[in-house]
């Protein structure tokens, strides 16, 4: 249990993230190095001010910026979203271990960074803000008129305008938000769980959130739960591989593999078939231009 | 000269140029970061050209990096020519590994061909699935493609790779040794001495030009691009588009299978326990620098591998080789907005810019 409350707020973030910018419209395949530029900038910004939060602020700036980039290609350049994303992934994956080289000297592992202070559960607050953003994301998305407006120009963007909502930077904001939670997400990697940068994070944990919001039917309390789900699939995977025998710790390919397969067969039997906002992933262009 | 001038840089060869510029931006880009660290960016970029084509040496580590990435930046291009965005090339490359390292293993006569064929296939069952998906099941393929790959990564090297088919004798750990060796009949051949080059980059250069034929030349290839350009117009006009679809992710997952094969067959020589490739992912750089056409593509797998052989010199001068997967995410992320450099080429034009042409990516149906 108190693995899964570890694992999961990575998870519920970034998946969180991606509920956002879907929802307005615009797909969102970045959020790994989305988390990847959160994660790194988190420790670098607590290793150098010397407190975490300075780094979790680090984390959601950084995440904020490469959002930006995904933004700016896809709303005002038009660029296919799906590739736009997929480039921010790539140059995620080389910029960041490019820094973490000039920065730490290391293209491993940044120095030990301060990490969050933990309750004497073991839960840093990041862990109980996980539980609690979901229910506010819902209550604002759900019951709020700029929930509303962010739905709107997610299903049908030109009846939105026509009554008056500025479509692309609405969408924009939306990006960059989802960019701060994706920031934050990985900021909890780094100075919330393992206290350090690793070059390998996300490690994938950008794509099983993206499955997450899928599974989750593009609602933030689906997402959340889904991303719950995942985790504790993980930390059962763990707890499994403590005490299996050594010799059977080759079958731990078998467990790793397990959330992926689920969430697969899931989305195959059709099960609550889901449906993405109608306007996801279509660029908008504003009318006489 | 305005005629040629109009001629060259019209609006059909925008993606070209775009690409080109993208790329030497992205280049640009790079040694501003690195001068901006302090570093010496000029020798840098001569001992980048010298670590791509200085020699037999360099050229054959060029050849080796470039024939896997035309062939995996094939297997994405022929999932967009179907309408597909494929980001399981690395799936399918994993499962084209582990078949050609098991089927290599046997010293079978015709051994080498006998592994390529099975890596082809394997990649291929990968492939066909998440078309499967698509068409039966309405699961959209990059979410399909992206657990696939997942599942690929943790079963093959988490499972497979380190329990039932380990090396005897590897230990009661979990192995880090990989399977056993492929035997040496299924090795491909090296061309020449002094260099690593191999029958790869010559068999990958073969395949291209018989992808190149099927997708432009053939009824098939016209029947994919339909599908591609538009499901729904291709099934009113008598397209079976399922069929096709599920057929152009057999082959794009074949061609990552193979890519597999060569890594395997061509210098890894077993199925390695650690085996971080990433082939798969830049498969998409790839294709999407090439502009989703075979010829593109195989243009762009050659700069990329280029650079992938060039960066590993650049650490004489401090820098990191994860220099090329920067410059690679920068020109895919330059290319990815076509109408970035839409300005520039309307200017070299000549003349004032037609209305903004249709953006050179295709763009993946919902």
């Amino acid at each position: 249990m108190s693995l899964i409350l570890d694992f999961a707020p990575p998870l519920v973030f970034a998946a969180l993230g991606g509920v956002l910018s879907e929802r307005a419209g615009v797909v969102n395949i970045g959020l790994e190095g989305m988390m990847r530029f959160g994660a790194f900038a988190a420790a670098a910004g607590a290793i150098f001010s010397g407190s975490p939060w300075v780094g979790v602020a680090c984390g959601a700036l950084a995440g904020a910026a490469a959002a930006g980039v995904h933004a700016l290609l896809s709303l005002r350049f038009r660029a296919d979203q799906v590739v736009s994303g997929i480039a921010l992934n790539l140059v995620a994956l080389g910029l960041v271990t490019y820094l973490l080289q000039a920065v730490f000297g290391s293209a491993g592992v940044s120095p030990p960074s301060p990490a969050l202070s933990r309750d004497r559960f073991g839960h840093s607050a990041l862990t109980y803000a996980a539980l609690a953003v979901p229910v506010l994301f819902h209550l604002w998305l759900a019951h709020t008129p700029a929930g509303l407006r962010v739905r709107a120009i997610g299903e049908h963007p030109r009846a939105a305008a026509t009554l008056g909502i500025r479509v692309l930077p609405l969408r924009a904001l939306c990006v960059a938000g989802s960019g701060v939670l994706a920031g934050i997400g990985g900021a909890t990697l780094s100075v919330g769980i393992v206290g350090q940068f690793d070059a390998r994070m996300p490690a994938g944990q950008g794509f099983m959130a993206l499955a997450a919001m899928v599974f989750g039917k593009w609602t933030p309390l689906g997402a959340a739960a889904a991303a719950f789900f995942f985790a504790a699939a993980d930390a059962l995977q763990r707890q499994l591989s403590f005490s299996l025998r050594a010799a059977d710790l080759r079958l731990e390919g078998i467990f790793l593999a397990l959330p992926y397969a689920l969430t697969l067969l899931v989305l195959a039997s059709g099960v609550g078939r889901t449906r993405a906002p109608a306007a996801d992933g279509v660029p908008y262009e504003p009318e006489g231009r | 000269m305005p005629e040629l001038r109009a001629r060259l840089f019209s609006p059909a060869r925008d993606t070209l140029w775009g690409a080109f510029a993208a790329l030497i931006l992205a280049l640009l880009i790079s040694f501003v970061a690195i001068a901006a660290s302090g570093r010496d960016a000029a020798t840098g970029f001569a001992d980048l050209l010298s670590g791509a084509f200085g020699g037999p040496g360099p050229l054959g580590e060029t050849a080796i990096k470039s024939a896997v990435l035309v062939l995996t930046g094939l297997s994405v291009t022929v999932a967009f020519t179907v309408g597909l965005f494929n980001i399981g090339a690395e799936g399918q490359l994993i499962w084209g590994a582990l078949a050609a390292a098991v089927i290599g293993q046997r010293a079978l006569p015709g051994a080498m061909a006998l592994s390529l064929l099975g890596a082809a296939v394997a990649g291929a069952g990968w492939g066909l699935l998440a078309g499967w998906l698509k068409v039966r099941r309405g699961v959209h393929e990059v979410i399909s493609t992206i657990l696939l790959n997942w599942i690929a990564i943790h079963l093959v090297h988490g499972w497979l790779v380190a329990g039932p088919l380990a090396a005897a004798g590897s230990g009661a750990m979990v192995s880090i040794a990989g399977t056993e060796p492929v035997s040496a009949s299924a090795w491909l051949p090296r061309l020449f001495a002094g260099s690593r080059l191999d029958l790869g980059f010559p068999l990958a250069l073969a395949v291209a030009a018989a992808v190149w034929f099927l997708l432009t030349r053939t009824v098939r290839g016209f029947e994919w691009r339909a599908v591609g350009a538009g499901r729904d117009a291709a099934r009113a006009s008598g397209i079976p588009s399922s069929r096709c679809i599920c057929e152009g992710m057999a082959l794009s997952g074949a061609l990552a299978g193979m890519a597999g094969a060569l890594l395997i067959l061509g210098t890894e020589h077993k199925y390695p326990g650690v085996f971080r490739t990433g082939y798969g992912f830049d498969g998409i750089a790839v294709a999407l620098v090439g502009g989703g056409t075979a010829l593109g593509t195989t243009a762009a797998a050659v700069v990329f591998g280029a650079l992938r052989a060039g960066a590993t010199r650049l650490q004489l001068v401090g820098v990191h080789p994860s220099f090329a997967e920067l410059t690679q995410g920068l020109a895919v992320l330059l290319v990815a907005a076509p109408r970035i450099f839409q300005p520039l080429l309307a200017r070299l034009r000549g003349r004032p810019s037609a209305a903004a042409s249709a953006p050179p990516v295709p763009t993946v149906q919902p």
